[in-house]
């Protein structure tokens, strides 16, 4: 028996595995987990074409203008500066004032005249809020804001892709391979077929990570694609000709990273131990407490590698308390092709490791 | 009396009160979800953060061990709703992991094995049998939960200054009220994840995600769309507006206290759904 007929062996193993992992409808829960961020950037992209169609329709005022406008300028001078709003709603508000009077304080209600006037400077939608006749307020919002969309996709990507899309699509599709074979009682078929039980595992993880890798890797790529969608003017054009293609890259990369580092871990976990939950909860909590470990331990986590192959850092979450903010410690990331490696090199080694449970493995069907 | 003259007849001798009967099926899941081993070692790395808080609560109330530190560090070293607030998002999270390890055991052996019709073969009706399943795991719930939090409590109002518990007993009695507004509902869906998929890994993994992938969910819609109602699909965040209202804190923005109780109860009933739907006396075997 050469290697390469293991190797071919394995492949075949892969290939009859992926069909299944593909089409199992037990996993099209899946597709859901891979694909929400590209669906929801899909319709923001869809609101923001329609919310600028509309702005523009109304007409575009000059962004000078726009930054001239002032509180305390009354309606005329605003409708002067600026011309004919786009939007222009008024209406009375009761309001109570208190006033002294003979060393007495006085409370009565009286009728104020409001009003709200909209203008669009062609990227920012202007609201202008009058009371009495006086501009009060001055609230401007971009409604195409691409740096503001790109650190939104680095967040999400990190906080919900990584850590739990990849994370709970790859317990589901690598504990498939063997529990899922155990409950559905169709294991022993594998193993009365003339391959080594390591060639066998080496096909199904292989079969694994190509399924979970097309469906992740390509989910994260789609939703870039979503996200940089309502931008392909000239901003995006300059990203796109810029940093754009490896960012999107060493996303696709990370994602399918994820899918080899947690992938391996629970296939391992579904061979050494009856109850892959408990690893998978600890595993959990390991990757979420990952900022304040040492840092020599941070490298022992998967999170660790794929981070430091995201082309932006993740915005730190504001609500967190000051103490635990004082706890933080993050590591310094690794250059991207040497957490490659590290990646590669951890899950080599969680997979001799599961070699060594599938050698070891005894069907039991009623124990499941 | 000839053999073939036998029929059914219904038993009509003595039987015990309902609160008995319903005692023995908690009786028997409180059994089944303590008889695994892990779950012992879960509830002692539980006690972890909560050892951890008594030595933060011993820390700020002896003022002598930082005397000689900044003064920022006197704000930070307070026990008041936010110092609970952070308990209580801890344990929470243990919580959900102890209710999918041992939640699944509690009703999905009885489906897997076509159990379930020799219960209702019994005077117990289906809200006995969910009841029962709820109440042991909201007792397991509760070690994690409420009990070491009013231990906390406790330890607090003994050593701070006199007067303390009377300014903050509001603190000590939001923490039980929203542990036990948690604990329902964790408790909840983990007896509707174990009716809904018959495979107690599955269904523990499904408990795991319907926490964890909601919360991800709800902060993904926040950001995409720039709102704040994601906040609604996600239970934890939900519950925190509640424990926000309950403990006198401030409320997290764009969270009223009738909108998160309004997602929680909207929750509750859709598991409630999937439990009323899955949980059949009858089993059609095809």
């Amino acid at each position: 028996m050469t290697a390469r007929f293991r190797l071919r062996q394995a492949w075949i193993i892969a290939r009859l595995e992926v069909r299944r992992l593909f089409l199992s409808r037990r996993g099209l829960w899946v597709y859901g987990l891979a694909m929400l961020p590209a669906a929801l950037f899909l319709i923001h992209g869809i609101d923001v074409q329609y919310r600028l169609g509309q702005s523009r329709r109304g007409g575009i005022v000059q962004p000078a203008v726009v930054e001239a406008l002032q509180t305390g300028m009354t309606e005329q001078q605003v409708i002067e500066m600026a011309g004919k709003p786009q939007e222009d709603r008024q209406w009375t508000r009761r309001k109570w004032e208190e006033r002294v009077e003979g060393g007495r304080k006085i409370s009565e209600q009286r009728v104020a005249p409001a009003r709200r006037m909209i203008y669009f400077d062609g990227s920012r939608r202007v609201l202008l809020f009058f009371e009495d006749g006086l501009l009060r307020d001055i609230n401007k919002y971009q409604i195409l804001n691409f740096p503001e969309d790109r650190e939104v996709f680095a967040a999400i990507f990190q906080y919900y892709y990584l850590r739990l899309a990849v994370f709970f699509g790859c317990l589901g599709v690598f504990l498939n391979l063997f529990r899922g074979e155990m409950m559905d009682k169709t294991l022993h078929f594998w193993l009365l077929a003339p391959a080594r039980r390591g060639v066998l595992l080496a096909g199904k993880f292989l079969a694994g990570w190509m399924a979970a890798t097309a469906i992740f890797a390509g989910g994260a790529l789609l939703a870039f694609a979503a996200m940089l969608w309502p931008h392909m003017g000239a901003e995006g054009q300059a990203y796109w000709q810029g940093p754009g293609p490896m960012h999107a890259f060493r996303y696709a990369l990370a994602a399918a990273a994820g899918c080899a580092g947690y992938g391996s871990l629970f296939l391992a976990a579904s061979l050494w131990v009856r109850n892959p939950i408990i690893p998978a909860a600890v595993l959990l909590v390991w990757e979420a407490a990952r900022s304040f470990l040492p840092s020599l331990l941070q490298k022992l986590t998967v999170l660790y590698y794929l981070e430091s192959l995201c082309p932006v850092p993740a915005p730190l979450d504001p609500e967190m308390p000051a103490l635990l903010r004082l706890l933080l410690a993050p590591a310094e990331p690794l250059d991207p092709w040497l957490a490659s490696a590290g990646i590669v090199l951890f899950s080599a080694v969680v997979l001799r490791a599961a070699v060594a449970g599938v050698r070891r493995l005894q069907i039991n069907y009623s124990t499941d | 009396m000839a053999i073939y003259r036998r029929g059914y007849q219904r038993y009509d001798g003595p039987r015990t009160s309902h609160a008995e009967r319903l005692a023995v099926l908690a009786r028997d899941a409180w059994r089944r979800a303590t008889a695994q081993r892990l779950v012992a070692v879960l509830l002692a790395v539980s006690c972890i953060w909560p050892l951890l808080c008594l030595l933060f609560i011993y820390v700020a109330n002896h003022a002598e061990l930082w005397g000689g530190l900044d003064r920022n560090f006197a704000s930070i070293l307070a026990v008041d709703h936010q110092f609970i607030l952070t308990f209580m998002k801890v344990q929470a999270v243990f919580s959900v992991i102890l209710a999918a390890l041992a939640g699944p055991g509690l009703v999905s052996p009885d489906l897997a094995n076509q159990g379930l019709p020799l219960y209702f073969s019994r005077p117990v009706t289906r809200a006995d049998y969910v009841a029962a399943r709820t109440a042991a795991l909201a007792g397991l719930l509760s070690l994690v939960t409420w009990v070491p939090g009013l231990v906390l409590f406790a330890v607090q109002a003994s050593m701070a200054q006199p007067g303390w518990l009377a300014a903050n007993w509001r603190l000590g009695a939001g923490l039980v009220a929203g542990f036990l507004l948690w604990i329902l509902l964790v408790a909840l869906a983990a007896v509707a994840s174990s009716a809904w998929v018959r495979w107690r890994l599955i269904a523990g993994a499904l408990v795991l995600g319907y926490f964890f992938v909601l919360s991800g969910i709800g902060a993904v819609v926040n950001a995409i769309f720039r709102v704040e109602w994601g906040d609604l699909i996600n239970p934890l965040r939900a519950s925190y507006g509640v424990w926000c209202a309950l403990l006198g804190a401030p409320m997290p923005s764009g969270l009223t206290l009738p909108m998160s109780l309004g997602a929680l109860a909207l929750m509750g009933v859709l598991l409630a759904l999937v439990v009323e739907r899955r949980l059949r006396p009858v089993e059609v075997v095809s």
